[in-house]
């Protein structure tokens, strides 16, 4: 292919595969292109939505939660793993969202702007059903019969159910910082963006809940697995 | 391994759960417009009220201003009768 482009000349190896990676980084600058226009193109169409919809156009708002709705559900389900709530929270924040339409300065992507509605709507319900005192059943023995060498290959939902059921026992402001800089993988300044609070804040509130998860271990005389 | 460990290890596979699809779509709209009605009619009934209220206030005022104009004017009309008697 590269000596077609060349006739006539012989082309060492090394300088056809110069070529040959050359004419590749071509072609991937010109999809990085066209994903960079896609994109675009695709924040265009939902700040055009956004617009819409605060003008009370239910048919932009409905595309709205159908773009986001996926997003918004895998973030609410580390708050909830019932089904019917779980669906009930993931509705409160697009209610919430198009009522609080009007103070979103669009700075930021819409689905930043939800992100922090779904984390304040999810903190809320586990300070809700703290105050109730509705804590989920744990029991650490099942913590300790968990495989020490392999928890990589565990089922992905039973993980995540067993440190829900685990961060249950912490109060909902360690366990909101734990959730998210742990099982949604936020770094500081993200989880900083989401909760509200500052990027100090969130260290120092980072630091407490690992001691008070520690702590838990501990009281279970469990101590430090080794 | 210690627990810290574990719990790490354990949030990373937890990330690549999926959650269960939802589309509640067609439940947001139908309460944003059931709120939309309840804030119109809630909206609506203080311009009743008002609107009542204003109408009986400019019912009495009425009914107050005859009274005082008749007030008024009686010993005034007693007055002009006397003068036009002494006129004549």
């Amino acid at each position: 292919m590269v000596l077609s482009i060349l006739p006539g000349r012989i082309v060492s190896l090394r300088a056809e595969r110069l070529l040959v990676e050359l004419v590749y980084s071509l072609m991937d600058s010109e999809f990085v292109a066209e994903d960079r226009q896609k994109t675009n193109a695709s924040l265009a169409a939902e700040l055009h939505d956004v617009r819409l919809s605060r003008q009370g156009d239910s048919d932009a708002y409905t595309r709205l939660i159908k773009q986001h709705q996926s997003q918004v559900s895998r973030m609410l389900w580390r708050f909830s793993r019932d089904p019917l709530v779980h669906e009930e929270l993931v509705q409160d924040v697009f209610v919430e969202a198009y009522l609080s339409l009007r103070s979103y300065r669009e700075k930021a992507p819409f689905g930043h702007w939800l992100s922090r509605i779904a984390t304040r709507i999810g903190y809320r319900y586990w300070k809700q059903i703290a105050r109730r005192g509705e804590t989920e059943s744990f029991s650490l023995a099942e913590w300790d019969q968990l495989p020490d060498k392999s928890p990589d290959e565990m089922d992905p939902g039973r993980a995540a159910d067993l440190l829900h059921r685990l961060l249950a026992q912490l109060r909902p402001r360690d366990r909101l910082v734990l959730t998210l800089r742990y099982l949604e993988g936020c770094d500081v300044a993200e989880t900083a963006r989401r909760t509200g609070w500052t990027k100090s804040l969130v260290k120092i509130q980072s630091l407490r809940a690992r001691k008070r998860l520690k702590k838990l271990f501990a009281q279970a005389g469990k101590g430090l697995r080794e | 391994m210690k627990n810290e460990s574990l719990f790490e290890a354990l949030s990373a596979r937890a990330r690549s759960e999926t959650p269960p699809s939802v589309d509640v779509s067609g439940r947001v709209i139908a309460i944003l417009n059931a709120e939309q009605s309840r804030i119109e009619q809630l909206t609506e009934k203080p311009l009743l009220w008002l609107a009542a209220a204003s109408s009986a206030f400019a019912v009495s005022a009425v009914v107050i201003a005859i009274m005082v104009y008749n007030a008024s004017t009686g010993p005034l009309y007693e007055i002009s009768q006397a003068i036009s008697w002494v006129v004549q």
